[in-house]
């Protein structure tokens, strides 16, 4: 059975030798017109006047639009209606797109874009938290907060408090492959889109709607992105419906391709948080009472935000059973980019949040900060005494965590490695170590519960060989050679017997996003359901062809054993049922059992169940200059059974990797106009290959899915990315013995704000 | 980028004469133009690669002790070929960029260019180099006059870059983690009548040479000697990858360390 092994990702051999297609790579018919926007040049104001003559003159241009040549609806957004494709005349942020350059080419179209010549009447941008703060400036009419217990109380009651503020910051996504789409205009005005995107439905649906036509007439196919990272859930929007647009325009085939810095310019990156928190505890470090206070910078538009603001409230406990809770969330409303989902949707600023609050309160009681940790955990299955209930009154069934941080303890050494640093850190004045340990524990399941479905097409072809389709798109995680795993399994065949094809929503209609870690979840018991249904036809009929009944047809190993003394290979079966007229095609769907959530509540059950992780990393800080390294961190992480471990193992080194880059180097920057100073990798640092820990253990608990999911196997997208966040705790902890105060890091954690952290605690001394 | 004529002359009266031409341009390693080029920030109407010559090639010693490098020498070259006589320089070299920059990108291109954040002016002040032109020779004390600014002439060609070679020496780069340019970067030269400390990618001069840890350390030549010595963080640069306080700090870090590095 080719479920759990781990085989490679199947384009591993196009992505290596550069075979593997992207949008950009696809051959293009003759005419095919290159679109670039016009941005936006002040971070507020209105627009005076706007002359585009230049432009139109500019060479190779074709046509000009502006939000007035729009035959329908002027908006990209995916939740608020808030987001014109061209400005409406009012600019919001340095970057916004205020017309549509059409042209013969991609660079005619960039260079002419630049020509305008625009007038603005210039207003006071709000760009920092604070300031929109000051101007109670923001999405929903005030916070959300969402409580269990009186926090208040139990803080005021406590023996001992910890409090503290820092700031949290963004993240660019960063996909290799930047944002790109292709319209293909149809000869009855119906539109063919190729784009790189997460979500092929929501593309469908927002063309439908820019060019006046039914879903029906929109077709969008994907085959597989360059990275999406959250990054492609809804910015591919505005590309795909500009090509539709001047596609329909000018009946021509329309391409549009984001250039990194403009991609970086535009599109909505990681929300950045400032986090307020005041920890009650006793004396054993058992946490009594816990107020989070969450500013979230949202940007000029509404977009995902809201979800993602409410996954980091969902975050807040992390693994943590917190008696009493409170957590305040401003959803602020600024001139920046409209910041967007990103691996993990706020669950990682969330958790960073409780993270901290351990981390200051194993400083504050010296107290060993995996011990502390152990003291608060949720209890493990069937064995809690008392309430083990989420701040948000989810029963925690699942929680693996003990079992998991024993296990890492012990492979990690960390007893003794923690010994070992203490000693090496007392003789050495310049250069510290650090170790920290983190748990992940993170829900699965999109919280918009309407959201936890999907669908698949499978047809089996009189040869024997295997169409397999659905919802979810490949980013390079390694979704299709999964499902295509499941499939394979079900029908007892080889996996090169099962053709991946791509996203299209004319074979599969109505799909959610893949995202929320839910892709192989999802799809996978989709794609399940529609095997078992052809599976059991051509049982039924291999059955009544030998008179035996249909459980004694069994297909494995490539081949169909009816009864005990009949042998046929798959091909075989497959031609039988096809001249017996036996349908071999079939859709399949899937919904999430026992989902319920309010979110203005903020009770129920908005995940079906826990992925779990837990990570020990040990770096070295140096006073003088801030520099730090990683150089050691083990992993265990919980896959459920997974369905392929190299990779999974691959998203779980991948995710830490991303994590710790986004709390360590990637440091966005905008000046005091708005504008985004980092957007090149000249200014904005990724880690690289060669900044992953010299040594670097990953492995993957060996356990399963206490809910049924597919194979018993557990979602593994976004989780890992969390294990990032003992990188930063390490670096803390390396900073703190520095000096006796708390180092109070703010994120990202550069090596200018070690060094500054690494004053602090020093003066102290 | 815009259109323009390209020359190769194979000697320097020929890349003279060539670069006569009005709005004619010398093109080194093109590492620095090229790009410049291509977003149009640079339109020269000819370009005249100096990547031909032979007399500009190379590295050699002379009698006096000192090394001469040809300007349309390349980093790679300088670091292979330097090595023995001038490690610290054959060091600074093979940090430059990556393997495609240093494979084309050249010394005359790099101090012709005087990027404030650029290795190779940080080597010739702190070696107290002597720029060698087609027309004449330039101490690097008067050669460096600011950002991007120098004093070549119109059309004046860096032929040649002659360093006294040091007792001891070494350069310290402060990696800016997303270029690979250096945020702070320190070039210390201990030769017998003194030492010589430049400072690059902190200043908002540029290069510069920092007397008071030369004073100290031509007194005692250790790292402790450039203890309680500060720049002045109010002429530092402050950018998007450092403020002036971290820049002005990290040059005395990286003073010590290159002082040790050499010692
Ligand atoms: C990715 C990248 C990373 C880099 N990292 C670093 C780094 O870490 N440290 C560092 O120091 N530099 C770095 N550089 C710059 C690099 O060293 C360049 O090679 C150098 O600055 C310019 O040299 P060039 O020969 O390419 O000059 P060109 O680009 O050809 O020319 C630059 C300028 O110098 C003029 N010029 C060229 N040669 C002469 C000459 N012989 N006489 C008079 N004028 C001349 C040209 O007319 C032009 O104005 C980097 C560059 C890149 C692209």
């Amino acid at each position: 059975m080719s479920v759990a092994k781990p085989l490679p990702h199947d384009a591993a051999r196009l992505h290596v030798t550069g075979a593997a297609r992207y949008v950009d790579d696809t051959p293009t018919p003759r005419g095919t017109l290159h679109l670039a926007f016009g941005l936006s040049q002040v971070a507020k104001g209105r627009i005076t006047s706007l002359d585009l003559a230049p432009v139109r003159s500019s060479p190779g241009v074709v046509a000009v639009l502006t939000a007035e040549d729009l035959p329908f609806d002027n908006d990209v957004s995916p939740s608020n209606h808030d987001e014109p494709l061209l400005s409406d005349g009012t600019v919001n942020y340095i970057g916004q797109p205020l017309f549509l350059v059409l042209a013969s080419s991609h660079r005619a179209a960039r260079v002419a874009a630049r020509k305008a010549v625009i007038g603005y009447a210039e207003e006071t941008p709000l760009l920092t938290l604070d300031q929109a703060l000051a101007a109670d400036s923001r999405f929903e009419d005030g916070p959300r907060i969402y409580e269990k217990g009186d926090a208040a109380a139990a803080i005021a009651a406590a023996p001992r408090v910890v409090e503290g503020t820092f700031d949290l910051g963004g993240q660019e996504h960063f996909y290799l492959e930047g944002q790109a789409a292709l319209a293909l205009p149809q000869e009855d005005g119906g539109m063919l889109v190729n784009s790189s995107t997460q979500h092929p439905t929501e593309i469908q649906h927002k063309v439908a709607e820019a060019i006046g036509l039914p879903m029906h007439a929109v077709r969008v196919e994907t085959r597989r992105m360059g990275g999406g990272f959250g990054g492609k859930e809804s910015q591919g929007n505005a590309l795909a419906v500009a090509c539709a647009l001047a596609a329909r325009h000018t009946g021509l085939p329309c391409k549009m391709r984001y250039d990194r810095d403009d991609d970086m310019v535009i599109t909505g990156k990681r929300h950045a948080f400032r986090i307020s928190y005041r920890a009650g505890f006793d004396a054993d470090g058992r946490l009594l009472g816990l107020e989070f206070t969450h500013l979230v910078n949202c940007g000029w538009a509404q977009d995902l935000s809201l979800p993602v603001a409410d996954r980091a409230m969902l975050h807040s406990d992390n693994a943590y059973a917190i008696p009493a809770i409170r957590i305040e969330s401003h959803r602020l409303k600024t001139n920046l980019q409209s910041a967007t989902a990103y691996r993990g949707f706020g669950g990682p600023q969330g958790m960073v949040g409780i993270e901290r609050v351990m981390d200051h309160i194993a400083h504050d009681l010296d107290l060993d900060p995996v011990e502390l940790r152990r003291r608060n955990y949720y209890a493990a299955p069937g064995t809690a005494t008392g309430d083990n209930t989420t701040p948000y009154g989810m029963e925690v069934s699942d929680f693996e965590l003990h079992e998991m941080t024993a296990q890492l303890l012990q492979s990690a050494d960390y007893a003794a490695r923690r010994a070992e640093i203490t000693a090496w850190n007392e003789r050495h004045a310049r250069l510290k170590r650090g170790l920290a340990f983190s748990p992940v524990k993170f829900g699965i399941s999109f919280t918009l519960t309407h959201l936890n479905q999907a669908g698949a097409l499978v047809h089996v072809y009189q040869d024997g060989s295997v169409h397999l389709n659905h919802g979810g798109t490949e980013m390079g995680q390694g979704l299709f050679q999964k499902v295509a795993q499941v499939a394979a399994s079900r029908f007892g065949i080889p996996l090169e017997k099962v053709k991946i094809t791509a996203t299209d929503t004319a074979k599969v209609p109505n799909t959610s996003a893949t995202a929320a870690s839910s892709g192989s979840d999802l799809n996978g018991m989709a794609v399940m359901a529609a095997c078992d249904t052809i599976r059991a036809r051509m049982a039924d009929h291999l059955a009544r062809l030998h008179q035996l009944t249909p459980a004694e047809v069994i297909f494995d190993g490539g081949s169909v054993r009816i009864g005990a003394t009949v042998e046929i290979s798959f091909d075989e079966a497959a031609k039988l049922c096809y001249e017996g007229r036996i349908s071999l095609s079939s859709t399949g769907f899937y919904k999430t059992p026992k989902l319920e959530w309010d979110r203005i509540k903020g009770q129920g059950r908005p995940f079906f169940y826990f992925a779990y992780g837990a990570a020990l990393t040990e770096v070295v800080v140096d006073r003088l200059t801030g520099e730090n390294r990683i150089l050691r961190a083990d992993i265990l992480h919980d896959a459920g059974a997974s369905l392929n471990p190299a990779l999974d193992i691959g998203q779980v080194e991948g995710g830490y990797v991303q994590g710790a880059g986004w709390l360590t180097t990637e440091e966005l920057v905008w000046d005091d106009k708005g504008a985004l100073r980092t957007h090149a990798p000249s200014t904005y640092k990724i880690p690289a290959c060669s900044d992953r820990p010299d040594v670097f253990n990953v492995a993957l608990y060996d356990g399963q899915n206490r809910e049924e999911t597919i194979y018993r196997s557990k979602a593994v997208g976004e989780p890992p990315f969390m294990l990032g966040i003992s990188a930063w705790l390490a670096l803390s902890d390396a900073v703190a013995s520095f000096g006796t105060t708390y180092p109070a890091l703010n994120a990202p954690a550069t090596a200018e704000e070690i060094w500054h952290a690494a004053r602090r605690v020093s003066d102290g001394v | 980028m815009y259109n323009f004529e390209f020359e190769k002359p194979a000697t320097i009266a020929d890349a003279v004469a060539a670069l006569g031409a009005e709005d004619a341009q010398a093109l080194g390693g093109g590492q620095t133009l090229l790009p410049t080029m291509k977003q149009r920030l640079a339109m020269p109407t000819k370009l005249v690669s100096l990547s031909g010559i032979g007399e500009m090639q190379g590295v050699c010693s002379n009698n006096d002790g000192s090394l001469s490098i040809g300007g349309a020498t390349t980093h790679a070259t300088v670091a292979a070929e330097a090595a023995a006589q001038y490690p610290a320089l054959a060091d600074l070299a093979s940090h430059i960029g990556d393997p495609a920059v240093r494979n084309r990108g050249t010394i005359g291109g790099s101090l012709a260019n005087n990027d404030p954040a650029a290795c190779y002016p940080a080597a010739a002040l702190g070696s107290g180099a002597t720029i060698v032109t087609n027309a004449r020779e330039i101490a690097a004390d008067d050669y460096f006059q600011g950002l991007f600014t120098t004093a070549l002439e119109e059309g004046e060609i860096i032929t040649g870059v002659r360093f006294p070679v040091p007792e001891a020496a070494n350069y310290q780069k402060f990696l800016q983690p997303a270029s690979r340019f250096a945020l702070v970067g320190v070039f210390v030269a201990k030769f017998a009548d003194g030492v010589r400390v430049a400072v690059t990618g902190a200043s908002e001069d540029g290069v510069f040479r920092w007397s008071e840890a030369e004073q100290a350390l031509s007194a005692s030549f250790s790292p402790e000697a450039v203890n309680g010595l500060q720049v002045d963080p109010a002429n530092m640069m402050g950018d998007i990858h450092g403020t002036k306080e971290y820049r002005a700090h990290l040059i005395g870090v990286l003073t010590k360390r290159a002082v040790a590095a050499a010692s």
